[in-house]
């Protein structure tokens, strides 16, 4: 009973095995590349439609949403109810930064940047100090969610309220155009992944890996528990608030809807559990899938949200550790059964050597 | 001041109604029901459809009540079971998501079908005097209501053994086993009286102001935020809390206005949390 609420026991939902901490540099390059490549051909299927295109830089947004909440929930079990909040707060802080005070727009992205890291960092040390469990820390950012949300839209004379905020600032520069702000878009994703993934490899991967398995033996083997969850925090939601603040000055208009919980948090938690919570790419499949989902979906209006709540109870009953996990385990299955019946004698080095192909394909 | 005392407390019973049939099914079953709003929205529109139909107010109520009880029941045959399966944080986060997804298709529904339809229970006649401030009857009446039904409550967790069998539960479930009572069945019996514990969240909160097809999500937050301040599993905990909470709510309304009083409320919300992570009548200490 008390784990249910302390939260410190290793979980079945999040992550799974775990192997790419082994993954080399240029793999990691390499297939951070290969992704990058392959999301990069969209505009040549869907570049003529304005409407499109929006939908597209839309997902690329939420899949940088989703790279940032993974790295706070994925990796050090924060479960951060604020990631609209967050990048609502880059998205206000930069546009107010740039209209209102007057600063230029890169500036104005880095010190929202700074702004929503130093919140979600603040959150985190919060929650390390009063030693919040899973379902506390998702309670207080909820909160801190809805409390965000009441302050746009009673703050109008900065926020403007419930129309939203304008932004003048990029109005003429290649930021409005039609094509150039995907691919802006896509160098944050891409340079988001490898961020996660060199800090995967790194001593923090490490540090996060033992917290999550097992809180309070990583604790006892020297880890300094606190000090890497405020790391996710500050680096997370850094990302979230840059996210936010580059997706505002390319849509030109935000709004409280725009950075709203059931706009933002929920499809980022749905989609972070479909790709696979902790894995590297599961966050760019879960945000590629649900944005082709949603747009295919649009032409049954008020059922859309119907089929979506369908398909969500169908999937997590399906396979509710999301999709690269479940693929992973059901490969390094069938590839061991396959060298039990060829070489039962040489079991363990057959198996051994197709996991690490398997995990530079796979992950 | 007495009339802004007695104003939180009626909204401050209706924040108790709304946390107890959540935090019951939290602390039984470590199960995070976000259709909870859902089921009060549905059985809101299986009253109004009932008295549509020419049915007289109380037994339409009835109805309405025994919707929320079938509503929790077929929760419980269908997506309760894959997540019993599973165990403690992963539960949690499985019950999240499932139920999630049974919020979203009900509320796409009823936004399809029924967008304009809300429930409105008001009840006519002028103002009562209670210790000489004139209050509404719905309010009065609404308050009656939370109030008996947590005296029932109370009574049945203190007084009959299939309370005390549920408490036991809540309070240690491998305990509970080896003395026979079967978890399983306390579950779905809870489900079922949280079912008809939004039900009347709907019915009471319909008196006071009308209840729409779009209620659904703002009654579970409330209701989460509720449940957690006053300590998860705490039918106890859930009154206190709605109690303060809405004299803290009805306080900042009257006194400082505006948008602030919610944020003043959910800063209180969550200074609670932090000073007491178990909630103030939490189980944990």
């Amino acid at each position: 009973m008390s784990d249910r609420f302390t939260g410190t026991t290793g979980t079945s939902l999040v992550g799974g095995t775990e192997r790419h901490a082994s993954r080399s540099l240029s793999t990691l390059f390499a297939s951070v590349a290969g992704v990058a490549a392959a999301l990069a051909l969209a505009p040549l299927w869907v570049g003529d439609s304005r409407v499109l295109m929006g939908v597209a830089v839309l997902g690329l947004t939420f899949a940088c949403y989703t790279i940032g909440f993974n790295l706070i929930f994925g990796s050090t079990g924060q479960l951060f109810l604020c990631v609209g909040a967050l990048a609502g707060i880059g998205g206000y802080s930069g546009a107010i930064l740039a209209d209102t005070v007057g600063l230029s727009i890169i500036v104005s992205v880095l010190l929202a940047t700074l702004a929503a890291g130093l919140s979600g960092g603040l959150l985190s040390w919060i929650a390390v100090r009063r030693s919040l469990g899973v379902i506390f820390t998702g309670i207080i950012t909820l909160i801190f969610s809805l409390t965000f949300e009441t302050l746009l839209l009673g703050l109008g004379e900065l926020t403007g309220g419930e129309n939203g905020f304008l932004i003048e600032s990029g109005s003429d520069t290649f930021l409005r155009e039609q094509i150039p702000p995907y691919y802006l878009m896509l160098a944050l994703v891409a340079s988001f992944l490898l961020v996660h993934g060199l800090l995967r490899r790194s001593h923090i991967g490490w540090a996060f890996r033992a917290l999550r398995d097992d809180e309070v033996a990583a604790e006892l083997a020297g880890v300094n528990v606190a000090r890497y969850r405020i790391y996710a925090g500050l680096i997370g939601s850094a990302m979230l608030g840059m996210a936010g603040a580059t997706y505002a000055f390319t849509e030109g208009r935000i709004s409280p809807n725009t950075f709203g919980f059931a706009e933002v948090d929920v499809v980022v938690i749905v989609m972070l559990a479909f790709g696979g919570i902790g894995t590297l790419f599961g966050p760019i499949l879960g945000a590629v899938t649900f944005t082709i989902i949603d747009e295919v979906l649009i032409e049954f209006g008020q059922l859309r949200l119907v089929i979506l709540g369908a398909l969500i109870v169908v999937l997590f009953l399906w396979i509710p550790r999301g999709v690269v996990p479940t693929v992973r385990s059901t490969v390094e299955k069938r590839r061991r059964r396959k060298s039990d019946d060829s070489q039962p004698d040489q079991d363990q080095q057959e198996t051994l050597q197709p996991l690490g192909e398997m995990n530079n394909k796979g992950g | 001041m007495t009339a802004v005392i007695l104003d939180g407390m009626v909204l401050g019973l209706q924040f108790g109604l709304l946390a107890t049939g959540l935090t019951l099914v939290y602390g039984l079953g470590g199960v995070l029901n976000l259709a909870y709003g859902q089921m009060a929205v549905i059985s809101a529109m299986v009253v109004l459809f009932a008295m549509d139909a020419g049915i007289p107010v109380l037994p339409a109520v009835g109805i309405g009540l025994v919707a929320g009880g079938l509503i929790g029941l077929f929760l419980d045959l269908t997506i309760m079971r894959p997540i019993y399966r599973a165990q403690g944080e992963a539960r949690v986060l499985l019950s999240l998501l499932l139920t999630l997804g049974v919020a979203f298709i009900v509320d796409g529904f009823l936004n399809w079908r029924y967008p304009l339809k809300a429930l409105n229970l008001f009840i006519g006649g002028g103002a009562v005097e209670i210790l000489g401030v004139p209050m509404r009857r719905g309010s009065l009446w609404a308050s009656g209501i939370t109030l008996v039904t947590f005296a029932i409550l109370f009574a049945f967790f203190r007084f009959t053994n299939l309370g005390r069998a549920v408490r036991s539960v809540i309070e240690d479930e491998e305990g509970a086993k080896l003395v026979g009572i079967d978890p399983r069945r306390m579950l779905r019996l809870i489900l079922v009286l949280s079912g008809v514990l939004a039900a009347l969240v709907a019915i009471t909160r319909s008196m006071v102001i009308p209840v729409d097809v779009q209620a659904g999500f703002s009654i579970t937050v409330f209701a989460l935020i509720v449940a957690v301040v006053g300590g998860l599993g705490s039918v106890p905990g859930a009154l206190l809390a709605g109690i303060i909470l809405g004299i803290i709510n009805t306080i900042a309304a009257t006194y400082i206005g505006t948008f602030l009083s919610l944020v003043i409320l959910l800063v209180a919300a969550a200074v609670t949390i932090l000073i007491r992570p178990s909630g103030l009548l939490g189980v944990k200490g």
